[in-house]
């Protein structure tokens, strides 16, 4: 086992809380982490969408925001995790050219941005999960 | 209230977090701690009292006890 390499296109709310929680929890545990953040992925990673809370989701996501035991937002674990294991965050260049977006624009948890290319090579030797 | 004898060096409350919070505070402190540590990690999610004790299965660490306290659960875990 080498890792996995994670490509998130979906803004989701619940695909998005599910790639933290699953990215953590094995960085956490020494097993490497690639998480490739593309296409609608970014959207939830909007500083404007954090702050607002106004993601898309279904019922599992309006329940776990209303849940009396909290799950740590995605931007809040992903962090968290990063500090314990080998986890890296990516933001895909093409998504956020389309939109005429800056990495400034999004939540402070992207090691860098990065293309189809340098993804591959990172996911050269892991697991690839796309959701 | 509790009904296990066994001590804790240590006390992780994760107490009003969901999954994987609690899990996620376990990891980070039995990775500081010294071997032989025992850790409690006190829980009020459910789904934590089988997820925790996979996880230290796989990382080879030792499940003391399971103790249901009411309103949560206390996890005892000796880092090896």
């Amino acid at each position: 086992m080498t890792g996995y390499a994670v490509v998130l296109a979906s803004e989701e709310f619940e695909r998005v809380q599910a790639v933290s929680m699953i990215a953590s929890v094995a960085a956490s545990s020494d097993i490497p982490v690639e998480v490739f953040v593309t296409m609608n992925g970014l959207n939830a990673f909007e500083k404007e969408t954090i702050e607002s809370g106004d993601f898309e989701g279904g019922r599992v996501a309006k329940a776990m925001m209303e849940a009396e035991n909290e799950s740590p937002l995605f931007t809040e674990q992903l962090e968290k995790a990063k500090a314990i294991g080998p986890l890296q965050v990516y933001a895909c260049e093409m998504a956020m050219d389309v939109l005429g977006n800056e990495i400034e624009d999004y939540a402070d948890v992207f090691d860098d941005t990065l293309g189809v290319s340098g993804f591959l090579n990172r996911a050269q030797d892991k697991q690839i999960i796309f959701v | 209230m509790s009904e296990t004898d066994i001590q804790a060096d240590v006390t992780v409350d994760a107490i009003g977090s969901a999954c994987p919070g609690p899990l996620m505070d376990l990891i980070g402190k039995i990775k500081d701690v010294d071997d032989g540590t025992v850790v409690e990690l006190l829980t009020g999610d459910e789904g934590s009292k089988n997820d925790v004790p996979e996880w230290v299965e796989e990382a080879n660490h030792e499940l003391l006890d399971i103790v249901d306290e009411g309103e949560h659960w206390a996890i005892y875990v000796k880092k090896t």
